[in-house]
């Protein structure tokens, strides 16, 4: 029950690590130094799963002792501790995960416990509820739109405040200001494509804002020359 | 007096802290930079000055100290406080943001472009070379002069143990001074509130527990309360651990302080900031949007101040637009402060009859000028949502729609509240210059430099998200960026207004109208870390 | 390594709770969980039968939290047992269970435990409720020692839209659905007077998501090292 919220889902995994080592580094630590090696943003596995809003990965290495009077104790095993918010069904997105990334999959968790079991999607969706944790209580602060959804508001979103600081002036032009600014509406309307998620769009895990949307836009902005043909 | 109120030894206090002195009749002064090169003369000269330092109690009583003409501060740097001998202890117990400098954090801050530590006056250009900061208030030029004089006298006793550095671009730009001035800006021959753009400044200060303010000053300057923001039951002193360090704050408990006790008990972090105005291009700015900006029937003029407004959030004469949204309350506003104003200080012919009748309308205009909240304005159609005062002030209006979502109406903004000090300087009479040396001497006083100046600079004056203005900057004070092709590329947008018939309106183009030109972090310890600095006795073992 | 990408900051936190603590917690988070399927109409049959008055008591305990705008996805979740997959894995034997609270919110955990803290301390302090060790939310500098404490630092962290706070995603959804109503109901061939009546209109509807977006402040020197070491 405390996995969804809306359409969101709150996924939280625990992946029991072997114990052993390879070339003198035990296997926990192997599979942080991986995570730690993965490219970020864009190149990350996570972006190629669809439908990812935000996920993490991280080596659970031991409980922490608080101190007396509190016990100390431990960990048998390490853990790699996975979450990932997105949106959807839970077996339909570790389908596409599996799709999309299952080398990278094998790589990081081929010293997981069971895990040489699982060669088709059908068995990693098995092996993940294994390690599945239920959350008691996810909290969703955003949305629970699909992400390519998310992705066009954000294009639309920007595309649209250009539009609306460049068409300003036609608001102080009378009636050729009232049709030029149609013109140029339609031309944006033409232009964001508003109902096409495919098409222009906000790049996924962008980390630098598209120079291009505004010198679209731009061109969108019926000119005065244009306008007194 | 009941248990609990706060009171303050507040001769041991430094006087900066409690009192804006250019607001108490102290329209001139000097901000001198000394350099420690010897410990030992460099603590003797320390000492030297301690008589002349001013305190927090009533100024016209500090009679030894000359206060009643002439107010003195001091303030260190880390670097500065390092040269004195303090012990490695408590040097490494100051917060981080102290130790590393202003400069060093010119990231958080947004200082690039024009505002980079690379076109800041020549004394910044050193690498730690800053180390004792004083401050000179007076009355009168001939006051200033006086204290100043009699300061270069106790340097010289000093000898090569301390220096007072030169570097300061002073009012023809050429040459270096030894000071920075500040002066309250004249117009027609009458001392005046205003900055170099000509808003009335200073009017909402935070007011603390302790500070011995009356309980009508802290009406829009306290925290919010759930109670109505004219009256004195809607606000509350802020605790006085948000501006004095060893003292509970707003979080119950004490603020992060350098060790030993003695040292922080009292005292507080100052941020200096040389702020120049661009007044040419803020001028030009505004008459060239405001043309289509404004309720219909009013001059250019007139839409002029409007939009110079919904920049603020304030008129220019300090009304603030979330009580009067058109230009004609406005005036009327005004026109009633001269009046009440002039009668109680100004007319030797005023009777006492008259003078109470003054007084009466003064309390409640000022009452209207502070007592106020965004409640009834959570579009912005009054008061924008991105408007200066608004952003660095939000009152209680961060919980938007959901009344009582947070324990207090204030809880988002209590902890980032700041006390400002500091007088313009230089001249502004050519209201189409902008390279002349005119702008703001802007200091900050707070318990963490950190969470309080440095978060409202970053996180409300550059950014936007906590008003859900995604990553638009503050008109007045913003660090706008340049476009492609290297135009002024600052947005904001000024919300609309139905009643007065104003649409939505977008202004873009927007140069920076406020560039940094220096400035450091300094701590201001209280009378008694003074004197125990001076002696070389701070031991934190 | 880093807990920040663009403008989400990746919270991990665990900490040990005793017994019959670990039962009343699941009661308290099930009744928050429950309050929001009830509020958002996503109950089974039983479910629906509960008043909505009833649900929304407890829901709106997180209206601090909604209105805070700071978080795009959090959880809480209580591990009465770690995984057990494999018969030659070690059974854990712990006397503790433990609590693990992820978060994505917007800007540094300095300055948001900040805000946290004052804006919904009995929130806080329900959800970490009986902790061991936990010293309840305020004052402010015990409690951040101890999330601090308690804090595992994120080897991998991936955001979708770096560039995009938790109100930026909000705003933009609101604006293309009203711009997508706006596009399929106007005429833009006709009559250009009254389209743009119905444009200033919408613009007005929507002056509150008229901000554009860029990239994060830095919201400290080390996270912008962490950038630097990248470029």
């Amino acid at each position: 029950m405390g996995n969804r919220f809306g359409n969101a889902y709150g996924l939280t995994v625990l992946v029991p690590i072997k114990q052993g080592t390879a070339n003198n580094r035990s296997f926990d630590k192997i599979i942080r130094d991986q995570l730690q090696r993965w490219p970020k943003h864009s190149g990350s596995p996570f972006a190629l799963v669809p439908n990812t809003y935000l996920a993490r990965a991280f080596l659970l290495q031991d409980v922490f002792y608080q101190g007396a009077p509190a016990v100390e104790e431990h960990l048998k095993n390490k853990y790699l501790v996975v979450t990932s918010n997105f949106f959807g069904d839970l077996d339909e997105y570790l389908h596409g995960m599996w799709e999309a990334i299952s080398d990278a999959l094998k790589t990081v968790l081929k010293h997981c416990y069971g895990f040489d079991q699982v060669v088709s999607a059908a068995d990693f969706v098995l092996y993940i509820k294994k390690c599945k944790i239920n959350n008691s209580l996810f909290f969703n602060g955003s949305n629970d739109r699909p992400l390519p959804e998310q992705l066009k508001a954000l294009y639309v979103k920007q595309a649209f405040i250009h539009f609306a600081y460049l068409s300003q002036h036609f608001r102080y032009q009378g009636e050729s200001g009232a049709i030029n600014l149609q013109k140029s509406f339609k031309r944006f309307v033409a232009l964001i494509d508003i109902h096409n998620l495919k098409g222009n769009s906000w790049p996924v895990a962008a980390v630098k804002v598209p120079t291009d949307i505004e010198t679209t836009i731009k061109a969108t902005i019926v000119t005065y020359q244009e306008s007194i043909k | 007096m009941s248990a609990t109120e706060t009171v303050l030894d507040l001769h041991d206090i430094q006087g900066n802290i409690v009192f804006g002195y250019g607001r108490w009749g102290y329209p001139v002064s000097r901000y001198l930079f000394f350099k420690i090169n010897d410990k030992q003369q460099g603590m003797a000269f320390v000492e030297a000055l301690i008589p002349l330092v001013t305190s927090s109690a009533p100024l016209d009583s500090q009679i030894n100290e000359g206060a009643n003409k002439v107010t003195t501060n001091l303030a260190f740097t880390y670097a500065g406080l390092r040269e004195l001998g303090l012990p490695d202890d408590s040097m490494r117990s100051f917060p981080e943001d102290f130790r590393m400098g202003m400069k060093a954090r010119k990231d958080i801050l947004g200082d690039d472009g024009p505002s980079s530590p690379e076109n800041w006056d020549p004394i910044w250009q050193n690498n730690y070379d800053v180390h004792m900061f004083m401050s000179i208030n007076a009355r009168s030029e001939e006051n200033l002069i006086e204290r100043y004089e009699q300061v270069l006298v106790l340097l010289q006793d000093a000898g090569d143990g301390a220096e007072l550095l030169s570097g300061h671009k002073s009012q023809t730009g050429e040459e270096l001074s030894q000071y920075q001035s500040g002066n309250a800006i004249m117009l027609n021959g009458k001392l005046t509130a205003n900055e170099h753009f000509h808003y009335a400044d200073g009017i909402g200060n935070p007011v603390f527990k302790g500070q011995g303010r009356n309980k009508a000053d802290t009406v829009g300057n306290g925290k919010p309360t759930r109670s109505s923001p004219d009256t004195q039951d809607g606000w509350e002193a802020l605790e006085t651990g948000e501006f004095i360090l060893g003292h509970r704050d707003e979080s119950s408990e004490y603020p992060i302080a350098p060790n030993p006790r003695l040292l922080s008990y009292n005292g507080s972090f100052m941020v200096y900031r040389k702020l120049h105005q661009n007044v040419g291009k803020f001028n030009d700015y505004l008459q060239k949007t405001s043309k289509y900006y404004g309720e219909d029937g009013l001059s250019d003029d007139e839409k002029q101040e409007t939009l110079k407004a919904k920049f603020a959030g304030r008129w220019s004469n300090g009304a603030p637009l979330a009580s009067y949204p058109d230009y004609a309350s406005a005036m009327k506003f005004g026109e009633h402060w001269e009046q009440a104003t002039h009668t109680l200080y100004h007319d030797p012919e005023a009777s006492t009859q008259q003078k109470e009748a003054a007084r009466k309308i003064y309390q409640d205009l000022k009452t209207k000028r502070s007592g106020f909240n965004y409640a009834n304005d959570s579009k912005g159609a009054s008061c924008p949502l991105g408007a200066h005062t608004r952003r660095t002030n939000p009152r209680g209006s961060l919980e938007f729609d959901n009344k009582g979502a947070f324990d207090t109406p204030g809880a988002m903004v209590n902890r980032r509240r700041i006390l400002r000090r500091g007088l313009p300087y230089g001249d502004s009479s050519d209201r189409s210059d902008d390279d002349g040396e005119h702008g703001t001497i802007f200091m900050v006083i707070n318990a963490s430099i950190e969470r309080q100046f440095e978060f409202v600079q970053q996180q409300w004056i550059n950014y936007g998200n906590d008003f859900k203005l995604s990553n638009e900057k503050d008109a007045l004070l913003g660090n706008h960026e340049l476009d492609q092709g290297g135009n002024p590329d600052g947005k904001t947008v000024i919300n609309s207004n139905k009643t007065l018939g104003q649409p939505t309106f977008m202004c873009s183009g927007m140069p920076r109208f406020v560039e940094t030109r220096g400035g450091d972090y300094f701590f201001i310890p209280s009378l008694t870390a003074l004197r125990m600095i001076a002696a070389g006795i701070i031991d934190p073992t | 390594m880093s807990n920040i990408a663009g403008k989400s900051y990746a919270m991990n936190v665990i900490t040990p709770i005793t017994g019959w603590v670990y039962y009343v917690n699941r009661i308290k988070f099930a009744a928050v969980q429950f309050s929001v399927s009830r509020k958002l109409g996503t109950t089974g049959f039983w479910g629906k039968l509960v008043p909505l008055r009833l649900a929304e008591l407890i829901y709106d305990r997180l209206n601090g939290l909604l209105t805070l705008s700071l978080i795009h996805y959090a959880r809480w979740a209580i591990i009465k047992q770690f995984p057990h997959i494999d018969e030659s894995q070690p059974k854990e034997a712990l006397k503790y269970h433990y609590m693990l609270f992820f978060s994505n919110f917007n800007g540094s955990w300095k300055q948001y435990v900040d805000s946290f803290h004052m804006a919904i301390p009995n929130g806080l302090d329900l959800l970490w409720y009986k902790n061991v060790s936990y010293p309840n939310s305020v004052p402010l500098q015990p409690f951040h020692k101890y999330i601090t404490y308690n804090q595992v630092w994120t080897n991998h962290y991936y955001n979708a839209y770096p560039l995009a706070a938790s109100n930026d995603i909000k705003g933009a959804q609101t604006l293309k659905d009203e711009l997508e109503k706006f596009i399929d109901e106007s005429d833009l061939d006709a009559d250009p007077e009254l389209f743009q009546i119905r444009f200033e209109s919408l613009l007005e509807s929507q002056q509150q998501n008229m901000g554009l977006l860029a990239a994060t402040p830095i919201i400290s020197l080390s996270a912008n090292a962490v950038i630097e070491r990248e470029a």
